[in-house]
């Protein structure tokens, strides 16, 4: 239907003068300067922390704040995907939770070596993504049920298999875990002290553009979130891409859940809740529309740096929390507005 | 293409009978209790955390005691306060000989404490009061009490004055109010010199409170003391130091027990920490309910204590049975 | 002439639950021709495509394509033969761009076969647009280009299967006179080509100035085959309904204006609308002709209050009335029948009663607050009366009716509210040949009860047959008026393109169902 809206309104403008015409040309390229607003208001942010704090522009605080947004950074990276193809994810911060206790399980029950930890973390969290892609797919089942279920599945299952308590990663063979987020490779190499946590965030990143601008499965990515009919009646199977984005959603869960895991050195088989909604925040805030087929990558990453700047120099202004929320729902509804007056705009 | 959709369909069928069959006898168990045994329904603010698996440890132990038959059950965060009083609604329901009770909201329960008084089930109160006198009795730690010595603590660890901060697990429990006041009332009464820079709320979530309390760290550089005023803040607090390498450069005082807590603990890098009995607090919980059903007198309030522990008393007779892992 | 068909359909049976779609129906495609399939709604055409596209299967019957039976079991399988469709409802991807468009599903990839490569995929669109004539950029997002634009890019995507088969589904419905004139050029090369079309349209006259031949349907069987040049359209059109209909021309004696019930004076919004005055007297039907974005809708919507305005009054009954949202408008006895009746008209997914009732309901509402439901079905049943809906009952949804008893629903819905201004914006569209008839008489009976109509109308013979009144617009503004005896197919043109500047007439004019 949004689709019918626009084909119409284009076609009143087409009756237009060129000028009509060239102003729409200069504003249909509007996802750029979507983020171009976003970016600046990053800045401007960091800029406002800046004077009012002495305290903020500060190395370590720099890096306090990309380490926490590493976590909800790259589950953002994940949610960016099924959210272009019109779907949702509420299972990303669970699906993170479940991870990190298998990841536990595998290392400190079992005695397995860290790597196999590793993968066993990543491969639960693609195999949730999976379970919801093939319930979407094949059983067309909403996304939104899908993953509520898989939210409830998979915080429960955290639970049992922990048997509610957390799993340390102090024993000695897992010794090493912590290393995966709070070393720095960077510093080994060039004495600059960027938590490996932060280095994996933006590598991923550029991995998750590429795939979601650079390859088939971005493509139709992209394609399943414009029109899902017209993708299909072009002989694309949809149902397999949709798996496949549930699939790398489900894979950046589990990647997110190692790097929490790692931080806190800790699998919390009770953590996660809520953290799926900030995922999506910061998707929204990077300019990614709900209603699928448009967002970016470096969106996603600018919105979740905005959220993380903002949550941190209130902080540092001992701004009270209840006051935190406030601003941040605000800065939320009014990064949407934004992209809605652009849109009717253009 | 057949074959494995039928497997997947497979697969969530027996998995869901297996949840379904696990749910059904959780309901055997409690319908037998209106049979021979008595009955008592145990409402905890919780389930997920290592205290209140600790509680429940000590309302199994005084169940197995006196014979009862009993459920443990709360709801998954602390501010769940309407999904607490349904709990407390469907526990009503089973006709039950008494009710233990660790109120979320000390006022929402009141209608339904009515109607349980009403009805003749005696409720026991625990981990925190109800404003009523409904309670029979209340086994609780008094967190206002226990608060204030972790402020004699600090106080005397940071040499009386410096800037100290708080991170509390929630603003509108009763625990999370009573320790951030008993903190901040000893500070403000006691130790003039001692300034409170900054209290915020990291609803028990590690990782949440670890980058809180980094931030907290950032903003005031010459920070002495921080005080987690639960398990999970007290842990946010030793990561944020750790991850500043601020270690034995700030005295982090931390609140029950857990094993990070106790490692730190040992290894110095926490200072020390205050522990409540939870085993002891389940325990009383239903031992008072079996005495208030059978006509015994029961105090009303029993103080089921709390102690401050740190490196030289962690392994004493006195502590270690009060520590979890 | 006597090579083999390039398609040859014989046979065709196609059942759906209830329904017997198509009977023994038939069809022939030669290659380098433009064959028209015509019939009314409901007649099978779609049905009848969509078995040779693959998005239905048939029941029996046979598929010849180029002299071999094929069978047709998916849509990618008559892709792979070469059958290309462009549905009526474009099915682009908006926010991809034109060549990422075109070659969904078949992207050139790189040597890592999971990257694409952007450079060969607009190597072959640009190869492939050289072909066809045609100035899209194909970086271009789809969203952005007019929808002739984007139905040429649909037409480019068909070719670039190699298509020698290609199915257009009523392609000028959203297009202006000089987009139509674009896509004709197109059909035109392709059929010199060799390209067989297969061209569904309800407007006579385009059918007479492109296709060769003309299959008609009715009611899921196949009626007859002839050569466009052979036979003249008022026959086509008997074909397809099955009896004979004449265009009378509007009957009775001199417009008696009542008095004035409607009066706008100064109607402005910015350059959609300038300085547009006018009245609407009691019992008059009230044309508005004119071109494509000339401004007639806006105007209803401007006096519906849907759209602010930027200045001008309007008076109802003598009294000037503020309107600043459709709410206001609906107190003051105006209704609004939009063109779009699913979109802006109708509860689709609800019964007719519920229809009927919604902008009524305070009057269906009992003083507890419970619905008088007896009331509703029984007002209900009035209006499917009186106004003769085909309908089982009154609690069928309204998405189950055709677009005719629909549009009868919208103004049932209006006469409840006792609205006696109606504003109807192009009453017809997508209404059978048959069901038109039902519609005018409709409306010349709610006239001749004292009711007060504006119809916005795009087809002349609609405007000359209909209106007591007509006024034309132009660029926003209103270029004339005509009574009814002035009124002349030639004359409304005229006024119609009136334009300001000098650049007048740009727009090439062609009588009948003029597009919008």
């Amino acid at each position: 239907m949004k689709w019918a809206v626009n084909a119409s309104g284009e076609n009143n403008a087409g009756a237009e003068t060129p000028a009509g015409a060239n102003r729409r040309f200069s504003f249909a390229r509007g996802g750029v300067l979507q983020q171009l607003l976003a970016f600046a208001s990053l800045i401007l942010l960091v800029i406002v922390f800046s004077f009012s704090s002495d305290n903020f522009f500060v190395f370590d605080n720099i890096m306090g704040i990309l380490l926490s947004t590493a976590v909800i950074g790259v589950l953002a990276l994940g949610s960016t995907f099924v959210i272009v193809t019109g779907g949702i994810d509420l299972a990303v911060g669970t699906v993170m939770t479940f991870s990190s206790v298998m990841t536990g399980v595998i290392i400190t029950f079992w005695g397995a070596p860290i790597p196999l930890g590793i993968i066993g973390g990543i491969a639960t969290g693609a195999f949730c993504g999976f379970l919801s892609g093939v319930a979407v797919a094949k059983m067309k089942i909403p996304p939104f049920i899908v993953t509520l279920a898989m939210m409830m599945i998979t915080k429960g299952l955290s639970l049992i298999i922990s048997g509610t308590k957390p799993i340390y990663f102090t024993d000695g063979r897992a010794s090493g875990f912590k290393d995966i987020s709070m070393a720095s490779v960077t510093h080994s190499l060039f004495g600059i002290e960027i938590p490996n946590a932060v280095l994996i965030f933006f590598g991923l990143a550029i991995v998750a553009g590429l795939l979601l601008t650079k390859t088939i499965v971005g493509r139709y990515t992209f394609a399943l979130g414009s029109n899902e009919e017209a993708t299909r009646l072009s002989g694309v199977k949809v149902d397999f891409w949709k798996i496949v984005v549930y699939t790398i959603t489900g894979v950046f869960s589990g990647i997110a859940g190692i790097l929490m895991a790692s931080r806190l050195n800790t699998a919390h088989p009770a953590l996660g809740a809520g953290y799926e909604l900030e995922a999506i925040a910061a998707v929204v805030i990077g300019g990614t529309s709900l209603s699928g087929g448009q967002g970016t990558i470096l969106g996603t990453v600018i919105g979740a740096l905005i959220t993380s700047v903002l949550t941190n120099g209130l902080r540092i202004l001992s701004v009270p929390q209840e006051w935190q929320t406030v601003i941040i729902g605000l800065v939320l509804v009014g990064a949407v507005y934004a992209d809605i007056l652009r849109r009717r705009k253009a | 293409m057949k074959t494995k959709k039928f497997g997947l369909i497979g697969v969530s069928l027996l998995a869901a009978a297996m949840v379904l069959g696990a749910c059904g006898k959780k309901n055997d168990n409690a319908a037998a209790g209106g049979g021979d045994k008595m009955y008592i329904p145990v409402i905890s603010k919780g389930f997920q955390h290592q205290f209140w698996q600790a509680v429940k440890q000590g309302a199994e132990k005084a169940a197995k005691e006196t014979g009862v038959e009993i459920t443990f059950e709360g709801p998954e965060t602390e501010s769940q306060v309407d999904k607490q009083i349904e709990m407390l609604q469907a526990a009503l329901d089973k006709k039950p000989a008494a009710i233990a009770f660790a109120a979320l909201d000390s006022k929402a329960a009141i209608p339904l404490l009515e109607k349980a008084k009403a009805s003749n089930i005696p409720v026991v109160g625990f981990d925190s009061g109800v404003d009523s006198d409904i309670p029979v009795t209340t086994a609780a730690t008094d967190n206002l009490a226990a608060a204030g010595l972790a402020a004699d603590k600090m106080a005397e660890l940071i040499g009386g004055k410096g800037e100290v901060a708080v991170i509390v697990h929630d603003q509108t429990s009763r625990t999370g109010i009573d320790r951030r006041d008993g903190f901040v009332k000893r500070i403000e009464e006691k130790y003039p010199d001692i300034k409170i820079v900054d209290i915020q709320y990291g609803g028990g979530d590690q990782l949440k409170s670890t980058d809180l309390a980094k931030a907290i760290m950032q903003a005031h550089p010459n920070l002495k003391g921080f005080f987690g005023a639960n398990e999970g803040s007290a842990i946010g607090v030793l990561n944020a130091v750790g991850e500043l390498k601020k270690d034995g450069q700030i005295v982090v005082i931390g609140y029950d027990s857990g094993k990070q807590q106790m490692d730190a603990i040992r290894s110095g890098k926490m200072a020390g920490a205050i522990t409540q009995d939870p085993i002891g607090i389940g325990y009383w919980s239903v031992k008072a309910a079996v005495q208030a059903v059978k006509g015994e007198k029961v105090e009303p309030s029993i103080d089921t204590g709390f102690h401050w522990y740190d490196k030289t008393n962690i392994d004493s007779d006195e502590i270690k049975p009060l520590l979890y892992e | 002439m006597n090579a083999i068909p390039l398609v040859a359909m014989e046979g065709i049976e196609k059942r759906f639950p209830g329904v017997h779609a198509l009977k023994q129906c038939r069809f022939e495609l030669r290659a380098g021709e433009v064959h028209a399939l015509v019939g009314e709604n409901g007649a099978g055409k779609s049905t009848l495509m969509k078995v040779l596209t693959g998005v239905y299967r048939k029941d029996a019957g046979r598929i010849v394509y180029k002299g071999t039976e094929v069978d047709i079991p998916d849509t990618i399988k008559a892709q792979q033969l070469g059958i290309g469709i462009i549905h009526q409802e474009l099915n682009l991807m908006p926010h991809l761009t034109v060549a990422q468009n075109i070659y969904i599903g078949r992207e050139p990839r790189k040597k890592i076969p999971l990257f694409l490569d952007e450079k060969a995929l607009h190597e072959q669109v640009r190869h492939l647009f050289g072909r066809m004539n045609l100035a899209v950029d194909p970086r271009a997002k789809v969203s952005e280009l007019t929808v002739a634009k984007q139905q040429m890019v649909e037409i480019a995507k068909a070719l670039s299967y190699r298509s020698e088969v290609l199915i257009m589904d009523e392609p000028t419905a959203a297009l202006t006179d000089s987009e139509i004139a674009e896509l004709f050029r197109i059909i035109a090369r392709l059929r010199a080509e060799g390209v067989g079309i297969v061209y569904i349209s309800h407007r006579m006259d385009e059918l007479r100035r492109i296709t060769d031949r003309i299959t008609v349907m009715r009611d899921g069987s196949y009626i007859d085959t002839v050569r466009t040049a052979d036979v003249d359209m008022d026959r086509i059109i008997a074909m397809m309904v099955g009896r004979e209909v004449y265009h009378e021309p509007k009957t009775g004696g001199a417009a008696k204006l009542g008095e004035p019930v409607l009066e706008v004076t100064g109607l402005s919004r910015g350059k959609a609308i300038r300085n547009v005055s006018f009245a609407l007297h009691k019992g008059e039907i009230l044309g508005f002709a004119g071109l494509m974005g000339a401004g007639r809708t806006e105007v209803a919507r401007a006096v519906f209050g849907a759209d602010p305005i930027d200045g001008g009054t309007i008076r109802v009954h003598g009294r000037e009335v503020r309107i600043k949202q459709p709410s206001d408008a609906v107190r003051h006895g105006i209704g609004y029948l939009s063109e779009d009746r699913k979109r802006f008209g109708l509860l689709v997914d609800m019964d007719v009663q519920t229809n009927v009732a919604i902008s009524s309901y305070a009057r269906f509402r009992h003083p507890t607050g419970w619905m008088k439901r007896d009331k509703i079905a029984q007002t209900a049943e009035e209006v499917v009366r009186s106004l003769k809906v085909k309908t089982p009952n009154v609690r069928q949804k309204v998405k189950f009716l055709s677009g005719g008893n629909q549009q009868k629903v919208v103004i049932g819905k209006w006469l409840t509210r006792n609205s006696d201004i109606l504003i109807f914006d192009e009453p017809t569209r997508g209404i059978d040949v048959g069901a038109k008839n039902e519609i005018y008489k409709l409306l010349e009976q709610l006239a001749a009860q004292g009711k007060s109509i504006l119809m916005i109308s795009s087809e002349l013979p609609e405007i000359l047959r209909m209106s007591d009144r007509v006024i034309v617009m132009c660029e926003g503004r209103i270029t004339g008026e005509l009574s009814r005896e002035e009124a002349t197919q030639e004359a409304i043109m005229k006024l119609a393109t009136l334009h300001s500047d000098k650049s007048a007439g740009h727009e090439s004019v062609t009588s009948g169902g003029n597009p919008k």
